[in-house]
């Protein structure tokens, strides 16, 4: 990614700026996952980080500059971390089996449901989180919970 | 020799014969053709309804997945924008040391809102290590 298209005339290299973080952030550590891994654990993550999130974005509401909300970024990075390493420790297996699906399918969460299933149960054991997406509807099957599907793999479609 | 004789039908009446009508088959009746039709686009209409409903559920869960990530990429981000902005005031403050009454970091704008800057930052060579 050297040259991003558009931007030919400043190589990547110049957008890095290797300043190091200043003293407040210094001691901050950055999540570090990958895509997949973030997809797969967010509906955890929403659960386990529910007032760090909240309590940040209520800030952001606020002002939006960012040196306004170092404190509670650094909580929300903290409480990822935290539910991460957790999970690697607790739901490993289920975790990177969905997570490698999510790979080989575009991240498109309807076609791991096989994998999903073990992964939230793991969660809802170890944790207490069930996965709960909200405003959907009250009545039938939530959609992570069908055995029989129209979206997916073939194996497991209507 | 006898004169002529008039052609006229048998005496009493003529045999009855067997007959049958060869026509070819018209196919199912109308109101099966129709009940036939609504069936099918019956059944295909529960189905694709049913489909768009798992649809939009499958994408509420898509936007929700992002939703619940937001904070977390936000708060990565917001510290990367502090520590670039920050080094652009030291760096602002370093080149203009000389100049009195000069405000490193004023906003070009006229309010007390935070401004994201739009226009990324060229760090010139003799601040790059």
């Amino acid at each position: 990614m050297s040259n991003r298209p558009g931007y030919d005339h400043q190589p990547y290299e110049e957008w890095v700026d290797p300043t190091p973080p200043p003293a407040k952030v210094a001691d901050v550590p950055n999540v570090g996952a990958t895509s997949a891994i973030l997809a797969s654990t967010a509906f955890a993550l929403g659960a386990h980080c529910k007032e760090y999130n909240e309590d940040f974005m209520l800030c952001k509401a606020e002002d939006e500059n960012p040196a306004h909300c170092l404190k509670e970024g650094a909580r929300v990075t903290r409480c990822s971390i935290d539910l991460l390493t957790k999970l690697r420790e607790r739901c490993h297996k289920q975790l990177t089996a969905h997570w490698n699906c999510l790979e080989l399918n575009n991240h498109e969460l309807y076609s791991c449901r096989p994998e999903e299933q073990p992964l939230n149960e793991c969660i809802f054991k170890n944790f207490g989180y069930k996965k709960q997406v909200p405003g959907a509807p009250k009545t039938g099957t939530p959609v992570h919970e069908q055995t029989k599907r129209y979206f997916g793999n073939s194996r497991n479609t209507f | 020799m006898p004169g002529p004789t008039q052609d006229v039908g048998v005496a009493g009446k003529y045999p009855s014969f067997r007959y049958q009508r060869y026509i070819t088959s018209r196919g199912p009746s109308g109101t099966a053709l129709f009940l036939g039709l609504f069936g099918i686009m019956g059944f295909g209409m529960y189905h694709h309804m049913k489909s768009r409903k798992e649809w939009r559920e499958i994408q509420r869960e898509r936007i929700w997945t992002r939703l619940h990530l937001i904070p977390m990429l936000q708060a990565e981000q917001d510290r990367d924008t502090y520590r670039r902005e920050e080094a652009l005031r030291a760096r602002e403050a370093e080149i203009m040391k000389d100049v009195p009454d000069w405000e490193v970091g004023r906003t070009a704008y006229h309010t007390k809102r935070y401004v994201r800057p739009t226009v990324p930052l060229y760090l010139p060579e003799e601040h790059k290590k």
